[in-house]
């Protein structure tokens, strides 16, 4: 019982959780998308059950966004939902503050998966995953009559939330001597034809982990780094087929999660971006230089000490007093601005990797695989999201541009490099 | 099991063509690839709509609240004249163009405007009431108020019926704007000398009726058209 949360009438947004809000768009929010494919049909009612049982458990994503004079911040949310819903065709669409009973999470079913869907300014994928995976494993209780233990992803819902999962993780840490510049050049953006509203090009490829591993192990590489070559490569090429009148760097925004290098048990952000790229300008690079050059960025960057300091970085623009002062539709005006015009073009495309999924054994002979998508992508480019379970690795590229070419090169290198690429998507393309 | 013969992955039994390179998938061997079940849902969503009842719900109360105690002000404390009208009629105003915003967001927008009117016009002939002369509400007020309402309905069905580009809305902007011009200037002269005689109205026309043709004749020639966007761009 030491451990039990005070009991709080609102939650300050974290580090991350200030930005995704003021991106805030009529044709886009921050959302991401986290799936759970089971072994057999989903039961609705049963998962509305295992929703309402098990939402209270998470105080911070059963919760309303509201604005203050300076900040926003999340209230706790009683009125009636989330409610479970079939799935669509289109994820990740607009989550508007005032719509849904102002709940800011959504739960989808369609056949064997199970979806959820939350903004951003909740909590990160981590987080996210708690979530889906406590709902799942209780979804399983109830209709399997499964004996799932709690550990890892699956929490314990009748235990009060910890302080430690609902604190801003990022200010315990940000607590370097210095604050490192931002990354700040223009790289290469995706030339594309953009998709109507409602309209987000799903491809997901599936393929056996044990492949990858050999493959990425071939180059001296991880998985992650493999990834992330491959889709630099398919970027550079993309950037070579076309016409430009000069080169820019392409490079890859990537979350890192902060949790493996700052103990937290937080279920909200913690996470920050690193940018692995290269520059054509510099010359042609082989897919081996490639590797090397991710490889080589990852294990210098990746580390403690220079995470600490870009939190830091991040923290000081926040806990400056003449900054806290400002009225909050100036600070959105400022930071929409800085996101659109530096931020957002620091990037070609997002990637990330959740990892190897780790799920109470009890669970284990349900799941089939898992799925994850980061969403509507800001601006006209791609996003590509990683995530494994047992021998099965998911790659899954969410765009809303109707050109298909990086995945192709992507997917196509992978072919060419031995793995057994299955691909499903949302695309109806053909012409009849 | 197919795979696509340009990308070399494996397709999903649904697919009728390779999402990465649009290649049809025909497979001799397999003739019911296309017709499996699909891994991602058919029906597209729709975003949530935003309720905004309590913001109606405020609003209507402010406005009833204004209205009621400025009736009972005028009925019994300061009762020369009837200005509570006057007060009244704009919460009744604001009330009614408040409806599509806050209150009932699926009302058509034809439905909307024609509100608007009747809204103004109720004002007006609240006014008309509290100063006791009736003959400018008819001959004047509620005529401008009709024709306003009918331009305004007859611009929104153009816009969005017909085909919509920046110069066809031109093309309307500028009708609609000789049409009401001519529609005041004989109202007013009506109701003034009892007689029509057009004068800065029919300029207004002319130049109008100018700028249709130009509109027109770049509509329907297309090499004008595309100079004047390869021009005009921004």
């Amino acid at each position: 019982m030491k451990e039990k949360a005070e009991h709080k009438e609102w939650y300050q947004l974290d580090l991350s959780a200030i930005v995704y809000p003021t991106l805030q768009r009529r044709d886009f929010s921050s959302v991401y998308r986290l799936s759970v494919l089971l072994k057999e049909e989903v039961n609705p009612e049963v998962l509305q059950q295992a929703v309402d049982r098990v939402m209270p458990r998470f105080p911070t994503y059963k919760s309303a966004i509201r604005k203050g004079l300076f900040w926003r911040y999340l209230e706790p949310n009683n009125r009636p939902g989330p409610f479970v819903q079939p799935d669509v065709k289109n994820p990740c669409q607009p989550m508007y503050f005032n719509a849904n009973n102002r709940y800011l999470i959504r739960f989808y079913y369609y056949q064997n998966r199970i979806s959820l869907e939350a903004h951003h300014s909740l909590g990160d994928g981590t987080g996210g995953m708690c979530v889906l995976m406590t709902v799942t494993a209780e979804y399983l209780r109830l209709h399997n009559e499964a004996v799932i233990e709690n550990g890892g992803f699956v929490l314990d819902i009748n235990k009060k939330p910890t302080p430690g999962e609902l604190e801003d993780a990022y200010m315990k840490y940000a607590n370097a001597k210095v604050c490192p510049p931002r990354p700040g050049e223009k790289t290469y953006r995706v030339r594309g034809t953009k998709e109507p509203f409602y309209t987000l090009n799903i491809i997901d490829g599936i393929m056996p982990v044990s492949q990858v591993i050999e493959v990425a192990k071939r180059y001296n590489a991880t998985i992650t780094e493999y990834l992330n070559a491959v889709l630099l490569y398919a970027l550079m090429t993309k950037q070579e087929e076309e016409w430009h009148f000069k080169l820019r760097p392409v490079k890859i925004a990537m979350p890192v999660n902060l949790r493996r290098f700052f103990p937290s048990d937080t279920l909200r952000n913690f996470i920050t971006m690193i940018y692995p790229g290269i520059d054509p300008r510099l010359g042609e690079y082989t897919f081996e230089e490639i590797v090397a050059h991710v490889r080589g960025y990852m294990r210098y960057y990746i580390n403690e000490k220079f995470l600490r300091g870009d939190i830091t970085t991040n923290a000081a623009t926040q806990s400056h007093p003449l900054i806290r002062l400002v009225p909050l539709f100036l600070k959105d005006f400022v930071v929409k601005q800085f996101y659109s015009k530096v931020q957002d073009r620091n990037s070609s495309a997002g990637l990330t990797n959740m990892g190897a999924m780790k799920v109470p054994e009890g669970m284990k002979p349900y799941i089939e695989r898992f799925d994850i998508c980061m969403g509507q992508p800001f601006s006209r480019r791609t996003n590509c999201a990683i995530i494994s379970f047992e021998d099965i690795l998911t790659i899954n590229f969410a765009s809303s541009i109707i050109e298909a070419d990086v995945e192709r090169v992507f997917f196509r290198k992978l072919v060419h490099d031995g793995i057994h690429v299955k691909i499903e998507s949302n695309r109806e393309m053909i012409t009849e | 099991m197919s795979y696509c013969v340009n990308c070399g992955v494996e397709l999903c039994a649904s697919a009728k063509e390779c999402p990465l390179c649009n290649t049809p998938v025909i497979n001799p061997k397999n003739p019911g690839q296309g017709q499996g079940v699909s891994p991602f849902p058919k029906e597209k969503g729709q975003v949530e709509t935003v309720k905004r009842k309590d913001m109606g719900i405020l609003l209507s109360i402010v406005v009833l609240a204004t209205a009621i105690t400025c009736g009972l002000l005028n009925l019994l404390v300061f009762k020369a004249t009837a200005w509570s009208l006057a007060v009244i009629g704009v919460c009744v105003i604001l009330w009614v163009i408040f409806i599509p915003a806050v209150i009932y967001t699926k009302q058509p927008v034809y439905v909307s405007v024609l509100y608007d009117g009747l809204a103004v016009s109720i004002y007006l002939y609240m006014l008309a009431y509290m100063v006791d002369s009736f003959m400018w509400f008819w001959q004047l007020g509620f005529p401008i108020v009709a024709l306003l309402t009918v331009v305004t309905e007859a611009f929104i069905f153009c816009v969005r019926k017909l085909p919509k580009s920046f110069l066809t809305v031109g093309l309307y902007s500028f009708t609609a704007l000789g049409i009401v011009c001519v529609g005041l200037e004989i109202m007013i002269d009506l109701y003034v000398h009892d007689a029509i005689s057009l004068l800065w109205s029919a300029v207004v026309l002319t130049v109008c009726i100018i700028i249709d043709v130009t509109i027109i004749a770049m509509l329907s020639i297309r090499r004008l058209r595309n100079a004047v966007r390869r021009r005009l761009h921004f």
